[in-house]
């Protein structure tokens, strides 16, 4: 059944499982290029950055931020959004993919999994940190408190975003732990140093490969990816409830949830693109990480693109259509032009136009052009968010009551933190998990290979 | 109690699948099979079944159960109060909730229950038979205590003429799998 032949191998160079399994452990094994502790301090560097903002936000307040009475969401909420989409890549990567037996995620889903936990524990950061006393964030769990008892209102979309976030993280870590299991046995059993091996049998928690142990991996995995394909679909809907209860012009649209799924996607493959374009060539991996994957990524971006920018024109639209004279001013005096015109082409130009780029088969086969691609979808969806979030509230009703934003040295502090804790645990996960999965590898090695034919 | 084994390595899944359907033609208890990959038709001949689908799905029973109770606990009952002139027992704003949490409920208790009943937990060290088994190596594992000198024999010849590239035999103090 999944042996097509239009698709190519999945594993190319007709490779035996013991070299497989060489091959992908060999990065945790070779010695080190100097590029790892360089990258490894620059990321550690933007952590201490974060750690001291977070310090002087904690300490002083948010006043330390540039958010103001009128704008009083700013970067935080950017950034949370765009940390919450780049976590939407393992889950769409790997579950979607996994429950359409799509056997091409093969080589991707690990990294695509450990990028949404970081990606996850970066986001839930910022609105903890929102909250202003982040020492009483454990007040929005429901417990029976001293407080009357008092509970959360349950009918609150930022509650159901906490419930939403918390879930989606654990769910996901266990899922990505879940898939390691047989590969940690792999290293355990391949290591010849004693600590690496008493480390190894401790996290593989006893994994031999024995038939009862498989069976139930795959039946867990099934189960854990089908329910856990709602939260793809749930986790940033409810992010995109956030926005559309409020009244806010340009906020208060029911077509958010959908927009702010599809945008998730995009932001997630973007950036698995960009990671799996650099894996792929520092590690030398081309035989698992083939042109086809990467060209099949390539071209669910340009799907996502034009839904993109059919988004973004239809907003428009139904703000000209719906005579609504606020919507109208939001979009078309404080997007298209006005103070943040910047930001709003810069969004159109990164997530619809340039994009587009993939038409071509050259293209999608080049990885200087990948990579470009991919960041410059980044960075639109991060000026997608900051659009939303900054121009909706900045001139709203009431012109005494406008006023604009700019971020802060310790705003820039926490978002250029969270990316130094993103560096660092996908560094951190390159040198010590196995980067792709080495079983799940080996149960496609043979689609496609000459001997099938 | 000293247990024994015989130990057949192969390096082939078509040899491998072969090599346990003669076993079972020949009426041999295969004491357990252990490969790099899930290979399916291994659950088939050995009749391995999993319950954990019908697990899972008593768990998200109870967990949509539970949550809709806590919330009406917690809405109508406990501390009433009215959130936009919505019902106090708001069902349709309570539904985002209960799909999280029934979601989340099931993953962790399929996880608690997997990790229970395979027994993989940290700290745990199964019996490894053969090492080669998580690399690149099929491993068949046929338990000659119970057996006479002559069919233990035979087991090995068997799985030696599917194309088992070793046969080993092998004794275990205590077996944890």
């Amino acid at each position: 059944m999944y042996n097509s032949k239009i698709r190519g191998p999945l594993v190319e160079g007709n490779k035996t499982f013991g070299q497989i399994t060489r091959d992908v452990i060999a990065p945790m094994e070779v010695r080190l290029g100097l590029w790892w502790p360089i990258v490894f301090g620059i990321s550690t560097a933007a952590g201490i950055y974060g750690f001291y903002s977070i310090y002087i936000t904690v300490y002083k307040g948010i006043g330390t931020w540039g958010v103001n009475n009128t704008v009083g969401w700013g970067w935080a909420i950017v950034n949370f959004v765009w940390w919450i989409g780049i976590g939407h890549a393992g889950t769409a990567f790997s579950i979607f993919l996994l429950i359409l037996r799509q056997k091409w995620r093969t080589s991707i889903n690990r990294a695509a999994e450990a990028m949404t936990v970081f990606a996850v524990i970066s986001a839930a950061l910022f609105p903890a940190l929102h909250m202003g006393r982040v020492w009483l964030a454990f007040y929005i769990f429901p417990y029976p408190n001293t407080r009357g008892p008092l509970w959360v209102n349950f009918n609150s979309p930022l509650f159901w975003d906490f419930t939403a976030i918390t879930a989606y993280l654990l769910i996901s870590a266990s899922f990505w732990y879940l898939g390691m299991l047989p590969d940690l046995a792999t290293v355990r059993d391949k290591s010849t140093s004693k600590i690496r091996k008493a480390l190894y049998a401790f996290f593989s928690l006893g994994w031999t490969g024995s038939s009862r142990h498989w069976i139930r991996y795959e039946s867990l995995s099934f189960i854990l990816g089908g329910i856990a394909a709602v939260l793809v679909v749930s986790v940033h809907s409810i992010v995109a409830t956030d926005f559309a209860v409020g009244i806010e012009p340009g906020w208060h649209s029911t077509i958010f949830p959908p927009f702010f799924v599809v945008g998730a996607i995009f932001s997630g493959f973007a950036m698995v693109m960009t990671l799996m374009v650099l894996i792929r060539k520092i590690y030398h991996l081309t035989d698992y990480i083939t042109d086809n994957h990467l060209d099949a990524i390539a071209r669910i971006l340009i799907f996502i693109s034009l839904i993109m920018g059919t988004a973004y024109l239809s907003e428009v639209f139904i703000a000209w259509y719906s005579g609504n004279e606020f919507e109208m001013f939001t979009f078309f005096r404080n997007r298209i032009t006005g103070e943040y015109t910047m930001q709003f082409w810069g969004m159109i130009v990164c997530n619809a136009v340039i994009p587009q780029l993939f038409w071509f088969r050259k293209i999608r086969r080049n990885w200087i052009w990948l990579l470009m691609v991919s960041l410059s979808i980044n960075i639109g969806m991060w000026l997608e968010r900051f659009n939303i979030v900054i121009t909706s509230l900045n001139k709203d009703y009431l012109p005494s009551n406008w006023a604009s934003y700019t971020p802060t040295p310790i705003d820039i502090g926490v978002f250029v933190g969270t990316l130094g804790l993103f560096g660092i645990g996908v560094l951190l996960f390159m040198r010590y998990i196995p980067m792709m999965a080495i079983s799940e590898l080996k149960s496609v090695a043979h689609i496609g290979n000459k001997q099938e034919d | 109690m000293t247990r024994t084994f015989k130990i057949g390595i192969f390096s082939d899944e078509e040899k491998f699948i072969s090599g346990i359907k003669n076993l079972q033609e020949q009426e041999f208890q295969i004491h357990d099979v252990f490969t790099p990959y899930p290979v399916h038709e291994v659950f088939h001949l050995l009749k391995r079944r999993s319950r954990l689908p019908t697990a899972a799905y008593f768990f998200g029973l109870f967990a949509i159960i539970a949550t809709l109770a806590f919330l009406y606990y917690t809405s109508v009952v406990d501390w009433p109060i009215v959130y936009g002139g919505k019902p106090f027992n708001s069902f349709p704003s309570f539904i985002v909730v209960t799909i999280v949490l029934t979601i989340f409920t099931v993953t962790i208790a399929s996880l608690a229950l997997f990790s229970a009943r395979s027994k993989l937990f940290p700290g745990r060290e199964n019996t490894i038979f053969d090492h080669r088994a998580t690399d690149d190596k099929f491993v068949i594992v046929v338990e000659t205590e119970i057996m006479d000198a002559a069919s233990a024999e035979r087991a090995g010849k068997l799985m030696e003429e599917q194309g088992a590239i070793e046969i080993i035999d092998k004794k275990f103090e205590k077996i944890a799998s």
